[in-house]
């Protein structure tokens, strides 16, 4: 039975992930020439890109670490963690893209908070000492992929810290006197840090490879490694291509790099931690510190939707006006439910096949698993490529198994990412125990651990569902431009750049992921009232 | 002397095949083929009045010719592209994913030169005569289109503005350049190698060196260094007074339009000289935008459509091709409340159109492309020294 199980997650993976990327490897093979590491280094936006592509995807990533923590630390349990939590789907559910769309039109120098105070400065026409958007250092960039990453990391600590063994240390460490701050700093993040490694490091990849968010926010001389790259790899010239397929590789190299200097510093903390010195601090500051953190990870959210609602509805909305001069439904009758129904399908059936499949591949399959978190780092545009070379050869280019099929390629790493930290620090003496009284392993799984471990279980659909829904090239790409999602929709039309348009695809796109994450946080908390003690 | 027997054989089975292929092809067989078949027809998705009339077009199809046409929205025919150098690499030379695509320059040129299109086909189709050959409808970015691809629509490079904010546009590079100092900050372009930007920067090279004659030949590093000179002295001169002090620039033309909307900008660009009116129905501008052009004119070229080797329904793609290139949807196109893209017709098969002020005005010439070399050069050299 084992053995078997093991097989099937083998070769799951192997379907998924194996095949494209072994459709890669004549390209990378490509990518290594030397000539081709020639043409990159020759090309003088690649070091400044290097720089600044480092900088946004570190700084955001650190921040978003210590900000979600520190969300943990101050709030936990009480009652404003609970009404963070209720936020917490719909600011996990609005895409990307739709973020920085609004993100701009709040912070831009023609933007909304401009607007508001240019009464003040007697401004007509928007300042243009203001550089506040598409800033030469990425800053805005940064703070908008802080802010996203942070409520995903929130998100996946949020199945962690249910687990009771931390808030007992917790506990403890406060009927000794310490703060709730200094607890969870010194006691609590050090073992945080583990089962959070794999999500921190998705969102550095995220960080260095995102292309949509840079486009919106981030500067244009030099733009980001990802945007090159994928500017190259669209072009027909091939020496571009072959410059592409380097910095495919770099920005590969750019990863490993991240992590073993993240695991140094890991380790670093750990030798300074090991021997803290037991004095008690008192938390200063915190009547200012905790409204300013709080107001801090949701206002931007709530401004940026609410801009995106009204343009949905505006009818022009030109420089100074603080609100449309008139508001209409006219873009919203085009919308069709036909294309609704089918990005449903496709994500349920994507996660009804990888959530299995991940439950396996945790029990049965390999430890090490830092290949299945390739399609996260890889530009997009040649590894669906290769999705779409294999779905020709077996011609099934063009049906819904297919796209399904490629769909899961980023579905089942996310769902992984989300239930791997939750699923290694579950009490392994829970399945020893129903082992050494007669079950099975596939058993003590079934009856004990799985459903114990319900909670990221959900969490994991949640994100697979919100993955699916988003996925664009794949779509485009194998369904042969035959199947049609909101996202195929909404990225198609988004390029017109009529930012009615884009806020109606923006607001649709969200939409239906904070359903699945509505229905996820629902349903865990449903299931935990009914089981006390669940982790 | 290899070289020349080479091409021969070249044209000679070029022509065999096109003789024993196209000489045997009648229309009305074409027409029969067609009927019942499925045109995958790959177009940019972006904009919703064109969405709109390929929804018309393709509503006629049905009706007219019993062809099912479906819209494929994308984002950029680059991927339509790499999608059908795919396919060709996995050996799926028939039933291929893409029956028709909306095309033109390094697209083409890319389809054209890796032997991915099917035909030649444009010029046997019925509605041919009408064409105005004297457009460049058989030059694609000066690379001959062969048959390969039909017409389908005209464009020229059109500058917006805001009559309450700008009253008398620039009307010539030197004009524009001393309308940016005076008004520093609000003035920029669209990022090369942007289609747009690159565009402009074409716009400028021609119109700073008024012996154009180089131009249309394959660049030579000597030319390219003197003829560039000008372009590089008058960007360095308008990247002081631009838009971020020139360190940042919008991405696409879509961008330059929105910063125009929201006072950012006091000039933006397209390459359809309708956009203005259209930008206005939709209230993306305000209804006191304009179009403008330089006195010398500006740069102008054509899109087109273009058929795979391996598309599925070859003959539907050409009935429907067909169908667009007649004096009804070239018409229809044109109109300013459909869609606004210029016709590739002669005029005197289109009925007469009302002048609209907001349009780019009919006295502006039209400027011919530089020979499409000097795209990468001038793409490489602006990176250099602007890019980072």
């Amino acid at each position: 039975m084992d053995s078997g199980l093991s097989c099937v997650a083998w070769l799951g993976v192997l379907l998924i992930l194996g095949l494209p990327l072994l459709g890669l490897v004549p390209i990378f093979g490509a990518g290594l020439q030397a000539s081709a590491w020639q043409l990159l280094w020759a090309d003088p936006q690649v070091m400044p890109a290097l720089k600044l592509t480092l900088f946004s995807a570190s700084l955001s990533t650190i921040l978003a670490l210590l900000l979600a923590c520190a969300l943990v630390f101050l709030f936990y349990p009480a009652k404003t963690w609970q009404r963070l939590q209720q936020q917490a789907p719909i600011f996990l559910a609005i895409p990307h893209a739709a973020f920085a769309i609004g993100l701009v039109f709040l912070l831009a120098p023609s933007g909304w908070l401009v607007r508001v105070v240019s009464p003040v400065f007697a401004w007509t026409a928007p300042p243009t000492g203001l550089i506040t958007t598409q800033d030469p250092y990425a800053l805005s960039l940064s703070l908008a992929l802080l802010l996203k990453e942070t409520w995903f990391l929130l998100w996946v600590l949020t199945g962690l810290i249910n687990q009771q063994w931390l808030m007992k240390q917790s506990l403890v460490a406060q009927t000794l006197g310490y703060t709730r701050w200094q607890a969870g700093w010194q006691i609590l993040f050090p073992q945080l840090l583990k089962p959070l490694a794999w999500p921190l490091l998705a969102v550095f990849a995220y960080g260095l490879s995102v292309v949509d968010m840079s486009l919106i926010l981030g500067p244009s001389t030099p733009p980001t490694l990802a945007v090159l790259a994928w500017q190259w790899f669209a072009d027909p010239d091939p020496s571009q291509q072959l410059k592409a397929q380097s910095l495919a590789l770099l920005l590969i190299g750019l990863l490993v790099l991240g992590a073993s200097c993240a695991y140094s510093l890991y380790k670093l903390l750990h030798t300074l931690l090991a021997r803290p010195k037991g004095r008690r601090k008192r938390a200063y500051g915190t009547f200012i510190f905790k409204p300013l953190v709080k107001y801090l990870v949701t206002l931007p959210f709530w401004l940026s939707l609410s801009l995106l609602v009204l343009w949905s509805l505006a009818d022009g909305w030109f420089f100074p006006q603080i609100l449309p001069a008139n508001l209409g439904l006219n873009a919203w009758q085009k919308a069709e439910l036909e294309t609704l129904l089918l990005t449903l399908f496709i994500a349920s059936c994507s996660i009804l096949i990888s959530l299995p499949l991940a439950l396996i591949w945790l029990e049965w399959g390999n430890k090490h698993q830092a290949y299945l978190y390739l399609p996260l780092i890889i530009p997009a545009l040649p590894f669906t490529a290769a999705q779409y070379q294999i779905a020709l050869l077996l011609n099934l280019d063009g049906s819904l198994l297919a796209v399904i099929w490629s769909h899961l390629a980023w579905v089942l790493p996310y769902m992984l990412l989300v239930l791997s930290g939750a699923y290694q620090s579950l009490d392994a003496r829970y399945l020893l125990t129903a082992k050494t009284l007669g079950y099975k392993t596939w058993q003590a799984c079934l009856y004990i651990k799985w459903p114990l471990l319900l909670r990221p279980i959900l969490a994991a659909c949640a994100v697979g569902f919100a993955v699916s829904v988003a996925q664009y090239l794949p779509t485009l790409f194998v369904g042969g431009g035959r199947i049609e999602t909101i996202s195929t929709e909404a990225v198609s039309l988004s390029s017109g750049g009529n930012r009615s348009t884009l806020a109606i695809q923006a607001v649709l796109q969200t939409l239906l992921p904070l359903l699945g994450f509505i229905l996820a946080s629902g349903l865990s908390r449903w299931y935990a009232r009914r089981h006390p003690g669940l982790n | 002397m290899p070289f020349k027997s080479l091409s021969l054989v070249g044209l000679v089975l070029v022509s065999s095949v096109s003789l024993t292929t196209h000489a045997a092809e009648d229309w009305s067989k074409i027409e029969q083929a067609a009927k019942g078949q499925t045109v995958y027809f790959n177009a940019w998705g972006g904009g919703e009045a064109i969405n709109q009339y390929i929804d018309w077009a393709a509503e006629q199809a049905k009706q007219r010719y019993a062809i099912t046409v479906k819209h494929v929205k994308i984002t950029d025919a680059a991927e339509v592209v790499k999608r059908i150098q795919t396919e060709q690499q996995a050996g799926r030379t028939s039933d291929g994913s893409v029956d028709l695509i909306w095309v033109n320059g390094e697209n083409f040129s890319a389809l054209k030169r890796e032997q991915l299109l099917y035909g030649p086909w444009a010029e046997q189709l019925p509605n041919w005569v009408n064409v105005d050959t004297t457009k460049p409808v058989q030059q694609d970015f000066s690379e001959s289109t062969d048959g390969l691809e039909a017409p389908w629509g005209t464009a020229q490079l059109t500058f917006i503005a805001d009559r309450s904010k700008l009253p008398t546009p620039p009307d010539s590079a030197a004009a524009l350049l001393v309308f940016a100092k005076q008004n520093p900050g609000r003035v920029s372009y669209p990022k090369p190698p942007s289609f747009h930007g690159t565009t402009f920067l074409k716009q400028l090279l021609l119109e700073l060196n008024p012996e154009a004659s180089v131009l249309g030949k394959p660049v030579e590093a000597e030319a390219f260094a003197k003829l560039t000179q000008p372009l590089w002295a008058y960007l360095d001169e308008l990247h002081s007074v631009a838009w971020q002090q020139g360190k940042s620039f919008p991405a696409s033309d879509a961008e330059m339009h929105q910063k125009l909307a929201d006072g950012e900008l006091l000039i933006s660009l397209s390459f359809n000289p309708n956009e203005a009116a259209s930008l206005i129905a939709s209230k993306r501008l305000p209804e006191t935008a304009y179009s403008f052009g330089f006195k010398k004119g500006t740069i102008g070229n054509v899109h087109f459509l273009a058929i795979p080797f391996n598309a599925k329904a070859k003959e539907a793609a050409q009935v429907f091709a067909n169908f667009l290139l007649s004096p009804e949807a070239q018409a229809h196109k044109a109109d300013l409340k459909t869609w606004g893209d210029p016709s590739v017709l002669l005029a005197s098969k289109l009925p007469n159109q009302a002048l609209n002020p907001s349009v780019l005005p009919t006295d502006v010439p039209t400027l011919a492309e530089p020979h499409a070399s000097w795209v990468e050069a001038l793409e490489k050299e602006w990176i250099k020294r602007y890019g980072s």
